[in-house]
């Protein structure tokens, strides 16, 4: 096993080999988010329901202490003013995007891999930026064997078939470089194509909502999706916790263990 | 030429000793939407390197995944593409593409060291003209380093002059790829990869000036794949070195045999009929050994068996057995595709057949001459019993009965008891 391979087990379930993730590096961009306000407070509890943690490279050291039963790290590589709206404190004039760590740092941080947006519907620039980093980062990454997940964002004006977009952001992540993709649930067709191009590359999918995702999230496991990738939102959840631990049940096949005859004694 | 770059220049164009390459461009998922040959691409080059390619082109993160089936000495180079553009994904009224792109980006990705690193035999780079002048210089300015860079590590630069934008016409292109082609060689390119101008004489022209290897390529895919062979064919007549084709190979039905046509044309010089003859192409040639014919003539029944059911004697047979006087030995008359019959035909009724490589009549042509009955130097030309009527409904008292070799597997040398008549050997046919 190489040393890349050997990392991106690190945020599997070794008992069934699917993934959950949890990214909370929008606060990088976002600030203090519902749920999210005192980080190392409101993350720590779910470290052991989830198998990987998406940070930013200055929260990493919030989460030292982690057992083996909790969560990878994956550090966000980069920064970007796309995810926020026109009520945000402070609009976009423009969008930016841009790298905070190299691969070498990510991996003296103690990351299980590296995390990239890819950005789609920007002004070329944008797009062009993206692929640069995620074959940068890629060629980086390979070099020290530390996994790049590609993080497809299709959420810009200039987005025409939103399914279609997804794809082509997945084709971009893989042709860049990648060592796995991290999708919005395109629907069935999308999906599929997306599970073919990557061949058996694991592909995690984010449902649209945290409540109502029950179907997606099965049709998507069906198809050959590794896992659940969520994002920030869930922690605006009452319960995230109890949020995630039901998620978590839900792509985790339910394990049980028959009783045998007692013996009398 | 340092040895470095001759080494992988050798790799790329010497593979068959012939100063040739057939590359497959596969390189799409990184520039268009995605398409079924984006999808299938571990599929299609599987395919291709079945069918003998000599390189293929990657983006580099297929460069890495895809690797190991580049592997070993039989393996075909690896190409990397270096740097990126959106050319595919141009325009705000192409509803086809899921994020439709308004203005042309062109972009160093990675650099020369890095696509050595990668395992790459070569990289590939574009040149923008007539989009506009910065485009074209940052094109200048990316082919210029790509160039120093690749001079430093021996690796080939294989620059891609594209003719695209506003200023582009249809009477001006070939002159801007002409410009473009020269403008490469002059920034240091080790090869080109360049659209064919249309017709043989411009791109002589331009191969001609540009002294450095050419891969034509083969545009937006044809439906059929005649058009692409003869596209190839007519590139190589121009003196290119070969081609670096994409969409005509990765959307082909048949990658692999399409991959097997062009190295046919490219490195065993065949026609493009010849060609597209790839997979059914079992060209036989019958030979004797005299000494081994008992004179039984158990060859001549079987032929007239398995071809004139219900007619009477063997002199319909498309091969005879005479005795030699002065040996006292037989000796085995069949054709031997010597081709004379189908010299002397006025009316080129004959022809090779293309799937068996026999004579072929074509009775629609025959006019009954009989010249290919006298000039059969074996003969075994003969009148037939019968006329026939051809498709306009003219009628011919006979036609030439001419051996078809069973269709490639000629009863003759199956029923042979001593092996006498035999199958020697597979033969070219120009």
């Amino acid at each position: 096993m190489d040393s890349k391979t050997y990392r991106i087990k690190e945020f599997f379930n070794p008992a069934d080999q699917r993934s959950l993730i949890v990214d909370t590096s929008a606060c990088l961009s976002l600030g203090p988010l519902p749920g999210l306000e005192i980080f190392k407070q409101d993350v720590k509890p779910i470290l052991h329901l989830v198998d990987g943690v998406v940070t930013s490279p200055g929260q990493v050291q919030v989460l030292s202490g982690r057992t083996h039963k909790d969560a990878a790290l994956l550090v966000r590589a980069d920064w970007t003013n796309a995810m926020r709206g026109p009520e945000f404190v402070l609009p976009p004039d423009k969008i930016k995007h841009i790298t905070l760590i190299n691969a070498s740092q990510a991996l003296e941080l103690g990351g299980s891999a590296l995390v990239l947006y890819f950005l789609l519907g920007h002004e070329e620039q944008i797009e062009a930026g993206c692929l640069k980093m995620t074959v940068q980062l890629a060629i980086e990454g390979s070099q020290i064997g530390l996994p790049l997940i590609i993080d497809v964002q299709p959420i810009g004006e200039r987005v025409v078939l939103q399914s279609k977009a997804v794809e082509l952001g997945a084709s971009y992540g893989l042709e860049g470089g990648a060592d796995g993709i991290a999708v919005p649930w395109p629907g069935v067709e999308s999906f599929k194509i997306i599970i073919k191009m990557a061949a058996g590359m694991p592909v995690w999918v984010k449902p649209r909502t945290i409540d109502n995702a029950q179907n997606e999230i099965d049709e998507a496991l069906q198809l050959g999706a590794t896992g659940l990738w969520l994002d920030e939102k869930v922690f605006a959840h009452p319960d995230a916790a109890g949020r995630i631990e039901s998620l978590s049940s839900q792509i985790y096949p339910a394990i049980t263990i028959k009783e045998g005859p007692q013996e009398s004694l | 030429m340092g040895a470095g770059l001759q080494s992988r220049m050798d790799r790329l164009f010497n593979r068959h000793g012939d100063g040739r390459a057939v590359c497959v461009a596969a390189d799409h998922g990184y520039m268009s939407d995605v398409t079924t040959n984006v999808v299938n691409l571990r599929t299609i080059l599987d395919q291709v390197i079945q069918g003998g390619v000599d390189g293929v082109l990657l983006s580099p993160g297929q460069a890495v995944r895809l690797a190991p089936q580049f592997q070993g000495r039989d393996g075909p180079a690896m190409i990397v593409r270096a740097d990126w553009m959106n050319m595919p994904r141009l325009g705000t009224s192409n509803v086809a593409n899921a994020v439709p792109q308004r203005l042309l980006v062109h972009e160093k990705i990675v650099t020369a060291t890095q696509a050595l690193e990668l395992g790459a035999t070569a990289i590939t780079i574009y040149l923008f003209l007539g989009y506009n002048d910065s485009i074209e210089a940052a094109g200048i300015d990316i082919c210029a380093r790509f160039a120093a860079e690749c001079r430093q590590v021996g690796l080939p630069c294989i620059m891609e002059p594209l003719a695209y934008g506003g200023q582009v016409t249809g009477t001006n292109i070939v002159e801007i790829l002409t410009l473009g082609a020269r403008m490469c060689v002059e920034l240091g390119a080790d090869a080109l990869k360049i659209p064919y101008t249309g017709d043989v004489k411009s791109f002589r022209r331009l191969v001609e000036m540009a002294d450095v290897p050419v891969l034509v390529l083969g545009g937006a895919r044809s439906e059929y794949e005649r058009d692409a062979l003869e596209l190839f064919s007519e590139g190589l007549e121009a003196r290119s070195s070969g081609c670096l084709m994409g969409r005509n190979v990765t959307k082909s039905p048949n990658p692999g045999r399409l991959i097997e046509q062009l190295c046919g044309i490219a490195h065993n010089g065949l026609s493009v009929d010849r060609a597209l003859c790839t997979e059914e192409w079992d060209f036989i040639r019958l030979k004797a050994h005299p000494a081994k014919c008992t004179g039984c003539d158990l060859c001549v029944t079987a032929c007239v068996a398995s071809h004139d059911r219900g007619s009477y004697g063997t002199h319909l047979a498309r091969l005879s057995i005479t005795s030699a006087s002065q040996s006292g030995g037989h000796k085995v008359m069949f054709c031997t595709l010597c081709k004379k019959c189908l010299e002397v035909c006025p009316t080129d009724a004959l022809r090779w057949h293309p799937q068996t490589g026999a004579v072929e009549l074509l009775v629609d042509n025959c006019t009954a001459c009989g010249d290919c009955v006298d000039v059969c130097p074996t003969g075994v030309i003969f009148h037939s019993d019968s006329g026939i009527h051809t498709s306009s409904g003219e009628y011919l008292d006979w036609y030439p009965i001419v051996c078809d070799l069973c269709a490639g597997e000629p009863e003759c040398t199956r029923v042979c008891p001593t092996g006498a008549i035999f199958i020697a050997e597979r033969v070219e046919l120009t």
